[in-house]
């Protein structure tokens, strides 16, 4: 135990037995962390087993946008959704169609609208609605993103739509690795409707879109998350190093004997607010 | 706690040019992230400028003090780099 702790203390603290420098900030430590890292981007490019969980696909899953839609309607008072299959189905063509025909908008440019998606499926509506979203990393960042805009709100929160469909998918679109999100609602047409208003156009309310196309659908992904974590660890390890270092070594007056402790943490920190701006860098229409 | 805000209060102080430029840097970048937001491509560049301007920041302001040190411009270039690869795992284009 004491060995333990001898270690961790010459590990972090600056002493004479690791000549008054932490041997966390040594060279061959952080050539160590660099070499760890190549390795991470490496194993996560090469081993497409491996892809899904430490790059390319995001964190965003079906499961958990649906559990997040109806926590904000329950919240609401309003009743939950429940998933129907032939929406999930439209979802999924709708951004197939996205990603073949590279367009980022609620209608095709042929004119396709997201309600001719609906119909293929097989869904008869009485009400319609879209989300769009696209390069989100986690699931809870969508849902904040269409909750801040009026109009996707309005949709999620509309007391009409009685179901919901999902697809994530990614694929390129104009020319960028992307990651689509579309979120179908419904009212199925009621069967004591005529047939004469069973022929009416559908009425379609807010539509709203976000995210990429799913090459991995309905499957959990936790690649982001994985990476976000790691990230957060390593940066948090390497600032408790340097504050520690700077602290003891201030404290002894061997300052001038370091590297910039400060640039270094300034870098971190604009380092982990560029995080933050990454996590939040998706786009809704 | 004392001695740590006396240290970067007069590490600040004296190199108040030096850290300006880096801090304008820092901003320009979470600008820039921020312009290019939901542009992967984009954004790894731009993460790839803000690595590239750390490490001549760190070559130029050592050697402003005359304190060119090879472990210091390596400690610069292995922080600088290990960040940009775990960021990598974020956002690859």
């Amino acid at each position: 135990m004491n060995l333990l702790v001898k270690k961790i203390h010459r590990f972090f603290i600056p002493h004479e037995d690791n000549s008054y420098h932490a041997q966390s900030l040594h060279t061959n430590m952080l050539s160590t962390y660099l070499f760890v890292a190549v390795m991470l981007v490496f194993v996560s490019k090469s081993v497409p087993s491996l892809s899904s969980v430490l790059g390319v696909a995001t964190d965003i899953s079906i499961q958990k946008l649906f559990i997040l839609t109806n926590e904000i309607r329950t919240r609401q008072g309003l009743p939950q959704l429940q998933e129907n299959a032939q929406l999930d189905e439209a979802a999924r063509k709708k951004a197939s169609h996205m990603l073949q025909k590279d367009y980022w908008s609620h209608f095709a440019p042929d004119g396709t609208s997201p309600w001719d998606f609906i119909k293929q499926s097989g869904y008869q509506y009485e009400f319609a609605g879209e989300n769009l979203a696209k390069n989100f990393l986690f699931s809870s960042n969508v849902i904040d993103a269409w909750m801040n805009s009026t109009t996707h709100k309005e949709n999620i929160i509309r007391k009409e739509y009685t179901q919901v469909g999902y697809a994530v998918v990614n694929g390129v679109l104009n020319g960028e690795e992307t990651t689509l999100v579309v979120q179908m609602f419904g009212t199925p047409l009621s069967p004591s409707l005529s047939q004469e208003q069973k022929a009416q156009k559908p009425k379609v309310l807010g539509q709203t879109q976000t995210v990429p196309q799913i090459q991995k659908q309905q499957v959990v992904v936790n690649g982001k998350r994985l990476a976000y974590d790691i990230n957060m660890i390593f940066i948090a390890f390497i600032v408790l190093a340097l504050v520690l270092d700077f602290s003891v070594a201030s404290k002894l007056n061997i300052l001038h004997l370091r590297g910039k402790h400060i640039a270094h943490l300034l870098f971190l920190g604009f380092i982990s607010l560029g995080i933050l701006f990454i996590l939040k860098q998706g786009a809704i229409l | 706690m004392n001695h740590i805000v006396h240290s970067v209060h007069r590490e600040l102080k004296k190199h108040l040019f030096d850290y300006l430029l880096l801090c304008t840097g820092g901003v320009i970048f979470l600008l820039f992230l921020r312009l290019f937001q939901g542009y992967r491509t984009y954004s790894f560049m731009i993460i790839c400028l803000f690595v590239g301007f750390y490490v001549f920041w760190g070559q130029y302001h050592h050697t402003k003090i005359k304190q060119v040190r090879l472990a210091h411009i390596v400690e610069y270039i292995l922080i600088g780099f290990t960040v940009l690869f775990l960021l990598l795992l974020f956002i690859q284009p």
